[in-house]
C-alpha cells in the first residue's frame, strides 16, 4: 500500500465530507452551518489543492482544476462570512444563504474531484 | 485514445510546476500550521478590557496569525491576551517562523539548483527565438570559426543564434561584444530538438551553419536540417573528402573544406598576389584598406606538414606546378611524394635537407602551434631571407602569432569563417570570386590602380556590397532605364556631379550572364546586380540616388556643368 496514495485519497474525500456536512441544512439557518466545520473544510480543501500539484496526466491536471475551484468558491464565502459578521456586525439570513450557495457550489467541485479520483482508481488493473 | 507523439522537449516544461512540486511538503506544513494556530486562538477563550469572556473571532485569529507567522508582530489586539492565549501564541510564533523558514529555504534550494537555472534559460531562449522578428542564421560550434564568423556577420547587420555543447563556449559567446544580445543555446547541435529549439523551423531563419569540429556531427546537422526544414539553406564544414561527398550527395548548399580552401590561398597567393590580396580584403570585413600584394620571392617552397593538411598542399602545389619539398613524419596515404624528407621540420637537420638555403618560403602547417613556431624560427635563423607562412590551429595563440615574425599566418578558424562569410555576406561575391581564380594579374592590378585614382578619402575604411536595379530596390534607377539608357559611369557619381569612389566589380544579368569588370560605358539594364567595390561612404549615397530619379538627372546636369 502506498501511503502516498493514502493521503491523497484522504484529503480528496475529507475536502467533500466536510464540504457536505457544512452545507446540510436550512440554506439561511446559521444554526445548521457550523463555523469551524466550514474552516476545517477550507483547511482541507488547500491541502488537498497542494496534494494534487506535480500530476502531469490529463486526469492530474482536471484535478488540479476542480481542487482550485472550489478553493476558490470557500474563499470566497469566508471573505463573505468574515465580512458580515466583523465589519457589518451581524449574519443576515440572505448572507448566510449567499455564502451556504457558494459552498455547494464548492462541494460540487468536490464531487467531481472524488469522482474523477474513483474513475482512475476503478480503471488500475488489480 | 492514441497519444500522440512527443516533439515538445522536457525543456519547455513551465519551471513554476517544478517548483510547486518540490514546494509540496513545505506547503502542506505552512497550511497546517496557519489552521492549527488560527484554531487554537478561536478555541481559547479571552477576555475583554471590562473583564468579560471574549471569544477571538476567525478573521482576527488569521489576523494575529497572520502578523505573528510573519515576524511583523503588531502585538496584542484588540485587548491584552490572557495567559492561556499567550502560551498558545508561544506556539503559534515558533512553529509559523519554523514552517516559514522550511518553505523559504525549499524556495531557495530549488531557484539555485543548477538544473532549475539551466531549465529556465532554456526556456528564456526558446521563447526569445520564437519571437525573434528579425532575419537570423543559425551557427552550430562557436570555436575559432564560428566566433570570427559571427562578429564578421554582426559587422553587417547580420544575427546569429548559436549552438554549442561546451558551457565555457556559451558563456564566451554570451558575453561577447556585439551589438546585439546574441541567444546561445548550450546543447549538442546534433540532436533535433536543438535545432528545433533553435528556430530551425522559424519563418526567418536564413540558413544553418554546420561548423563544428566533428564531421560526423556537421553532416547529423546538415540532414537533421533537411527533413526539419527542407527551405533551409545549410552551409556545412567539413575535413574529409568522404563527408564532403556525402553531404553534397543530398543537395547541402555550401560545403566548405577549411584545408582545400587554405591550399587553394596559398596557391593563389605564389601565383597570383595581386589577386590574392582582393581576395582577403574582399572576404574578411575587418581588412578595410586597399590591398597590398605581398612580396614572394621566387624559389622552391618547403611544407612542414601531416595528414590531410599535407595531402590537399601536395595536390594544389602539383597542380599549380609551384616546386616545393615536403617534410613530414609520416608517408602520405595518397602516394609518395618526390624528395619527401621524414621528420617534423622542428630540426635544423631536417630543414638542411630540404635545401634551405635555396628556398623561397617555408610553411609551417603541422596541427601543433607549438612545433608551427619553432618552425618558422629554425627556419629563419637557418636563412633570413625566407618568406614565412605559419599556421595557427587555437585561437588562444593568436598573441604570439599577432607578434612573431611571420608574413603570412594561416588561421584555420579564420579562413573557414571569411569564406562562410563571402558566402552569406552576398551571392554575386562568391560568384565574383570564382572569376577572379582565372583573371591575369595585370587587370587586377589595373583594378586596384583605377579605385586609388578615384579615392577622395584617404582615410576612409574599403568595402563592398551588392546593388540590384529592380523596381522595388532602385525606383528612380528603374524609371530612368524606362527611358533612357544608363551607363555604369552615369551611375557612379555623386548628386553634386564628382566621381564617386567606387568600382563595379561584377555585374550579374538576368539571364545569369556574368560581366566581370564591366566598364564606365557599359549599358545597364533593368534586373541588373552590381557588386561595388569601394570606400564606406558609397553605399549609403548610391542607395539614396537609385531611390529619386530627380536626383539622378541632377547629378548628370552638375557633371556635364563642370566638365
Amino acid at each position: 500500500m502506498n501511503t502516498q496514495r493514502v493521503w491523497f485519497a484522504f484529503f480528496i474525500v475529507f475536502a467533500l465530507t466536510l464540504n457536505f456536512g457544512f452545507f446540510w441544512g436550512e440554506i439561511d439557518n446559521p444554526n445548521h452551518h457550523n463555523p469551524f466545520e466550514f474552516f476545517l473544510a477550507l483547511v482541507v480543501s488547500l491541502i488537498a489543492t497542494v496534494l494534487k500539484i506535480g500530476d502531469r496526466s490529463h486526469i492530474g491536471a482536471v484535478l488540479l482544476a476542480t481542487s482550485l475551484v472550489a478553493d476558490i468558491q470557500l474563499i470566497l464565502a469566508a471573505v463573505m462570512w468574515g465580512y458580515s459578521a466583523q465589519v457589518i456586525g451581524e449574519v443576515s439570513p440572505a448572507t448566510m444563504a449567499s455564502i451556504v450557495s457558494l459552498a455547494g457550489g464548492a462541494m460540487l467541485a468536490n464531487v467531481t474531484s472524488v469522482i474523477l479520483l474513483l474513475s482512475e482508481t476503478l480503471q488500475l488493473k488489480r | 485514445m492514441p497519444q500522440a507523439p512527443r516533439t515538445v522537449s522536457i525543456k519547455t516544461a513551465t519551471p513554476i510546476w517544478l517548483l510547486l512540486v518540490e514546494l509540496r511538503t513545505p506547503l502542506v506544513v505552512l497550511i497546517l500550521v496557519y489552521a492549527i494556530s488560527v484554531l487554537g486562538l478561536v478555541l481559547i477563550p479571552g477576555m475583554d478590557d471590562q473583564g468579560q469572556v471574549w471569544h477571538v473571532s476567525f478573521l482576527h485569529a488569521f489576523y494575529i496569525v497572520s502578523y505573528t507567522g510573519s515576524t511583523i508582530g503588531f502585538g496584542e489586539i484588540p485587548y491584552p491576551f490572557t495567559d492561556a492565549q499567550r502560551l498558545w501564541m508561544l506556539f503559534v510564533l515558533y512553529a509559523s517562523v519554523i514552517a516559514w523558514l522550511y518553505a523559504l529555504g525549499s524556495v531557495l534550494s530549488v531557484l539555485s539548483d543548477p538544473a532549475f537555472k539551466q531549465l529556465q534559460h532554456h526556456r528564456r531562449f526558446v521563447r526569445r527565438i520564437q519571437s525573434l522578428k528579425v532575419p537570423f542564421w543559425i551557427v552550430c560550434g562557436y570555436g575559432g570559426a564560428g566566433a570570427e564568423l559571427v562578429r564578421f556577420l554582426a559587422e553587417h547587420g547580420i544575427r546569429c543564434v548559436v549552438i554549442d555543447g561546451d558551457q565555457s563556449r556559451v558563456d564566451a559567446a554570451r558575453l561577447s561584444e556585439l551589438p546585439y544580445e546574441i541567444d546561445v543555446a548550450h546543447g549538442d547541435a546534433g540532436q533535433p530538438q536543438v535545432l528545433v529549439d533553435a528556430g530551425v523551423t522559424h519563418p526567418l531563419c536564413r540558413g544553418v551553419l554546420a561548423m563544428t569540429d566533428h564531421d560526423q556531427i556537421n553532416l547529423t546537422i546538415a540532414t537533421n536540417t533537411r527533413i526539419l526544414a527542407s527551405r533551409v539553406p545549410v552551409y556545412s564544414r567539413s575535413e574529409k573528402d568522404s563527408t564532403t561527398r556525402n553531404l553534397l550527395s543530398f543537395d547541402v548548399e555550401v560545403v566548405i573544406d577549411p584545408y582545400r580552401i587554405m591550399a587553394r590561398e596559398m596557391v593563389q597567393m605564389i601565383t597570383k598576389p595581386t589577386a590574392y590580396a582582393l581576395y582577403q580584403q574582399l572576404v574578411d570585413p575587418t581588412i578595410c584598406e586597399v590591398p597590398m600584394p605581398p612580396k614572394v620571392p621566387a624559389g622552391h617552397w618547403i611544407v612542414c606538414s601531416s595528414g590531410r593538411c599535407a595531402e590537399t598542399l601536395v595536390d594544389a602545389f602539383r597542380r599549380a606546378e609551384i616546386p616545393f619539398r615536403l617534410i613530414s613524419p609520416d608517408p602520405l596515404r595518397t602516394g609518395g611524394v618526390a624528395g619527401m624528407v621524414r621528420g617534423l621540420g622542428t630540426e635544423a637537420t631536417t630543414l638542411r635537407e630540404a635545401a634551405i638555403s635555396e628556398a623561397a618560403g617555408v610553411i609551417a602547417a603541422t596541427p601543433d602551434d607549438g612545433d608551427n613556431l619553432s618552425i618558422v624560427l629554425t627556419a629563419q635563423a637557418e636563412n633570413p631571407a625566407l618568406f614565412l607562412v605559419a599556421r595557427r590551429n587555437r585561437p588562444t595563440s593568436e598573441p604570439v602569432f599577432a607578434a612573431g615574425p611571420f608574413d603570412l599566418v594561416l588561421r584555420m578558424g579564420r579562413i573557414l569563417a571569411q569564406e562562410m562569410y563571402a558566402r552569406i555576406r552576398s551571392p554575386l561575391l562568391h560568384q565574383f570570386l570564382v572569376q577572379l581564380e582565372s583573371m591575369p594579374e595585370p587587370l587586377v592590378q589595373g583594378l586596384i590602380h583605377r579605385l586609388q585614382g578615384k579615392r577622395v578619402n584617404p582615410e576612409a575604411q574599403i568595402t563592398h556590397f551588392s546593388i540590384t536595379l529592380s523596381a522595388n530596390a532602385a525606383p528612380g534607377a528603374f524609371d530612368w532605364m524606362a527611358e533612357q539608357p544608363l551607363t555604369l559611369g552615369q551611375l557612379l557619381i555623386d548628386p553634386d556631379g564628382s566621381t564617386l569612389p567606387a568600382l563595379c566589380l561584377l555585374v550579374v544579368r538576368l539571364t545569369g550572364d556574368l560581366v566581370p569588370f564591366p566598364g564606365d560605358g557599359f549599358v545597364l539594364a533593368t534586373g541588373d546586380q552590381c557588386l561595388i567595390w569601394g570606400e564606406s561612404t558609397v553605399e549609403s549615397r548610391l542607395d539614396w540616388m537609385l531611390g529619386r530619379r530627380d536626383l539622378l538627372a541632377e547629378a548628370q546636369h552638375r557633371r556635364a556643368a563642370s566638365a
